[in-house]
């Protein structure tokens, strides 16, 4: 379908200006799917730095700075020097991986995606989405440029515990410029998902009730449920720590009467339901993908609702199972413990009822159907090191080791990031008119899938062998699993810039001409394949074109 | 079952990596040499041997477990494992079968229509419930037992930690006798007693670290402003390694812990050697690698150390402290002397040592 010729012109500038100045729910999705490409190498190359430093133990410390002064080049003990450096490279690589990866690359696709699945012709603010978007660019200026002021970035990790953050307060402004940061961040998720309820509510087109809309915007909706409830709670954590660093107050301090236990409930109120929000709308999209290469409808939408909803709900109540070692009562830990399990009932029903919806079709193996597969296998890998981490016995052994970082990794990586990838080449046509090479697409997939399986499954095997996290020198018993480990990074870095590469060519290729390049619309009937690529400005000139596809 | 587990599980695997022997193991004599007190009681933790492999292998929870809790930890994990490998292997293999199996042949099959099935969506909404009944009822049980006081805690070894940036203060209350930095800096490892309970009652002094040591099976943060513990039973003679768990600044990574488990007798005569430590710091600075070792001036510093009391445990702790001070120091990097001339040094300073001792000794 062509762009309609009743719209009013409503282009005030074009070129630069136009990308500044748009409102457009499109070019804001593109923006945000660029910024977050870019802010992704960074952190790639900060989680690089990491594995260089972890490539050799070090370990033996005193061996290590006896071969210093004996004048001896350690050629990879970058930071043997400087460790305070090692943990700030940890920390931002978290910090830009999480804030201005993860969460902001799902809200690109929802942004992009989500008013053309709905049958909408622009989110319901479109100010405030440009805002939003807006608002990230200061945030990640903030904590990039805080690496070059007095003492470094913040060198606490990604949860800044205190009392550790509350050190170098009035000296080093690394971790208050981190806070600031993290403000920004949560203020443009806050305005976002206020965004997208307004809209999945009210904007639909006529006809697509709720439960006719498709699984991407429940997952969608989700979680900008969770991110409107949890991110002022992280806020609240970090201006404790703003205040105690600035204004005197004892928040945190325990030599004040302070204490430095509620911080961490009180980060964890956000930060376990945020690793649903770096999961759930990738759980949507991977529903759309396999469906649509399976040329099937999704298996069990209602039960794919309901275990959204549930997870969404559950998300909620678990958070002190990051905190099984900090003493809790014994009751807690056990509430905690059985809390967390059972998200693994919800998360079960989705792997299952992915698996289902491939049953019986015929499977086209491209490279977004490739990526979904993927998903689904190392997610499932991921899932169950979490069943092993929520037994408390266990995780008093693991916690804070390899281990965690491995799981952790496998669910983002695996999951999260291999579902941007099957996104973007699902999408990527739509999103620019253009298609991707194929054979490329399919080597980034393999060097993905086969990185994250070696990378992330043997740091699994490292912490269950007794290597803590956040270490920048080990015991040399380790030595052979970080080897392997690095090298698993490696394949990775190298399928994310090749992924970076083929985009950025991807403009010189032919335009295409069909709505639906796929081929797939005569089965998901989903709205964003029956306007052109990319769609027009608006959208959709009437009422969307098809009759409103029953999901179930 | 366990055995069960132990082939199917991956994690066997992982954790053989982790796992070749324990250390060297210590027979009970009544009168240890100080060489062999010094190599039982102030391992080098990061020694390697000929082949660049690590002298005492870092162990683990799951392969080696050392203590009662580490045992039960990891017979608890197995049983976890048995239960849960299912619901990792079942889906991979049948999404392997439906990959192969539905692929698209182009021979013009239509794909099926069927878009849900009660049954089935009961059916596995259901039993993964029921494993988690499963799992959750013995875990918990386990849980209970960690969290209560020792069975035999009238015996129990009572220290107290104490966690400060970079390192770790241990206190056996009993005694009130101290562990901490030997006279290199370097952390000293905390002396435990097999098949005797150990509680840990740990403070920070100013970040949060955490106390771990995998072979006993226990992680607990050290937080300032309140106390946590942990109680476990070694069960293993040997060196265990582990380091902090907690983010804790720049040292972090540096962080080390260890711990030797010794018998009764070795333990008892451990803490008969730290009851003299303080005493002997004059003589040790006669005899340092930098000091001048004055005979003369050794021989008063003796016979002072000896006015205190003559015994044999307390002869046997000047000997002991300055030959573990020498193997501490060789350790960490000098300066002007390399490990071999420390080394070196420190067998002709304990020979001087020995003739002033026995000359003292003969003297009354």
């Amino acid at each position: 379908m062509s762009a309609p010729a009743v719209m009013p012109p409503i282009k005030r500038y074009t070129g630069v200006m136009d990308w500044l100045t748009t409102v457009d729910h499109k070019k804001i999705g593109l923006m945000y799917f660029w910024f977050v490409l870019i802010m992704g190498l960074v952190g790639g190359a900060l989680a690089g730095m990491i594995r260089i430093q972890l490539a050799t133990p070090g370990a033996v410390w005193d061996a290590v700075q006896a071969a210093q002064l004996a004048g001896e080049q350690l050629p990879f003990n970058l930071y043997s020097e400087d460790r305070h450096f090692f943990n700030q490279i940890v920390t931002m690589h978290a910090s830009v991986m999480i804030f201005f990866v993860i969460i902001p690359g799902l809200i690109a696709f929802a942004n992009y995606i989500v008013p053309l699945m709905i049958g909408a012709r622009d989110m319901a603010f479109p100010k405030m989405n440009a805002f939003g978007f807006w608002l990230l660019i200061p945030s990640a200026i903030l904590m990039m440029t805080s690496f070059w002021v007095q003492g470094g970035a913040a060198a606490t990790g990604w949860t800044a515990y205190p009392p550790l953050s509350l050190k170098g307060a009035g000296i080093n402004p690394g971790q208050d410029m981190w806070i600031m940061g993290v403000h920004l961040a949560g203020l443009s998720s806050i305005l976002a998902a206020i965004n997208f309820i307004v809209t999945i509510t009210n904007m639909r087109a006529p006809g697509m009730g709720w439960m006719k809309m498709p699984l991407f915007v429940w997952a969608t909706f989700f979680t900008s449920i969770i991110q409107l409830l949890a991110t002022p709670v992280l806020a609240a954590a970090v201006t404790m720590v703003l205040m105690d660093r600035n204004f005197g107050t004892t928040f945190c301090d325990a030599m004040k009467g302070g204490d430095p236990v509620l911080y961490q409930h009180i980060f964890w109120t956000y930060s376990h339901p945020a690793v649903y929000i770096m999961v759930l709308p990738a759980f949507g999209a991977i529903s759309h993908i396999i469906a649509a290469f399976s040329h099937k409808k999704t298996f069990g939408y209602l039960g794919m609702v309901v275990a959204i909803g549930s997870i969404t709900a559950l998300g909620f109540v678990v958070w002190a199972h990051h905190m099984f070692t900090v003493g809790m009562p014994t009751g807690l830990q056990a509430y905690f413990m059985y809390a967390t399990l059972l998200i693994g009932v919800p998360t079960g029903i989705k792997v299952f009822s992915w698996i289902a919806t491939m049953w019986g079709g015929t499977l086209r193996f491209t490279a977004p159907m490739l990526c979904g597969i993927g998903f689904v296998s190392l997610f499932t890998i991921g899932g169950f090191g979490g069943l092993i981490l929520a037994m408390v016995p266990t995780d008093q052994s693991l916690h804070d080791t390899y281990f965690v970082v491995g799981h952790f990794h496998m669910v983002l990586v695996g999951g999260s990031v291999l579902a941007l990838f099957g996104m973007t080449y699902y999408w990527w046509p739509k999103m620019t008119g253009r298609m991707l090479s194929e054979t490329t697409s399919k080597w980034v997939f393999w060097l993905m899938f086969w990185g994250t399986m070696i990378t992330f499954m043997t740091m699994h095997l490292t912490g269950a062998a007794g290597m803590a996290r956040r270490v920048p020198v080990y015991y040399a018993d380790f030595k052979i699993l970080n080897h392997i480990t690095t090298f698993g990074y490696a394949l990775t870095a190298l399928s994310s810039l090749i992924l970076f590469v083929q985009l950025l060519l991807s403009y010189r290729r032919p335009k295409i001409t069909e709505d639906d390049p796929w081929k797939i619309n005569d089965v998901q009937q989903s709205f964003e394949w029956a306007t052109s690529s990319p769609p027009p400005v608006y959208n959709f000139a009437t009422v969307p074109p098809i009759p409103v596809a029953d999901q179930h | 079952m366990r055995r069960f587990a132990l082939v199917f599980s991956w994690m066997f695997v992982a954790m053989s990596f982790g796992s070749v022997a324990t250390g060297a193991e210590v027979a009970p004599s009544a009168t240890p040499s100080v060489d062999t007190l010094v190599k039982t009681l102030n391992p080098d933790i990061f020694a390697l041997d000929a082949n660049q492999r690590p002298v005492h292998a870092i162990t683990n929870v799951f392969t080696s477990p050392a203590s009662d809790i580490a045992r039960d930890v990891a017979s608890n994990n197995w049983y976890n494992l048995a239960i849960y490998l299912p619901f990792l292997i079942l889906p991979q293999l049948v999404l392997l079968f439906a990959i192969y199996r539905f692929r698209d042949r182009k021979d013009g099959r239509k794909p099926a229509t069927f878009t849900g099935n009660h049954t089935l969506e009961i059916v596995w909404t259901a039993i993964p419930c029921l494993a988690l009944l499963a799992v959750v009822v013995p875990a918990w049980k386990l849980l209970w037992k960690m969290e209560l006081p020792p069975a035999g805690i009238e015996r129990a070894v009572v220290v107290e930690v104490r966690g400060k940036e970079f390192a770790w203060d241990y206190k056996y209350q009993a005694d009130n006798l101290s562990i901490g930095q030997d006279v290199a800096g370097i952390q000293e490892p905390l002396v435990l007693e097999k098949d005797r309970p150990a509680i840990l009652n740990m403070t920070s002094n100013d970040v949060n670290h955490a106390w771990w040591v995998p072979s006993f099976g226990v992680k607990k943060d050290v937080i300032i402003g309140r106390y946590t513990n942990v109680w476990f039973t070694p069960d293993t003679l040997g060196v265990f390694k582990g380091q902090c768990a907690e983010l804790c600044g720049q040292g972090h990574g540096i962080m080390w812990i260890s711990s030797v488990v010794v018998d009764s007798e070795m333990f008892k005569t451990y803490r008969e050697l730290l009851r003299h430590r303080n005493d002997t710091v004059k003589i040790w600075n006669l005899l340092a690698p930098a000091a001048v070792a004055d005979d003369k001036e050794l021989e008063s510093q003796v016979a002072k150390y000896l006015e205190k009391g003559r015994g044999a445990g307390r002869v046997l702790a000047l000997k002991y402290w300055i030959a573990t001070n020498y193997a501490s120091i060789a350790r960490r990097h000098q300066p002007d002397l390399t490990s071999a001339q420390v080394l070196e040094r420190g067998v002709a300073r304990r020979a001087q040592l020995d003739a002033v001792l026995a000359r003292s000794l003969s003297a009354n």
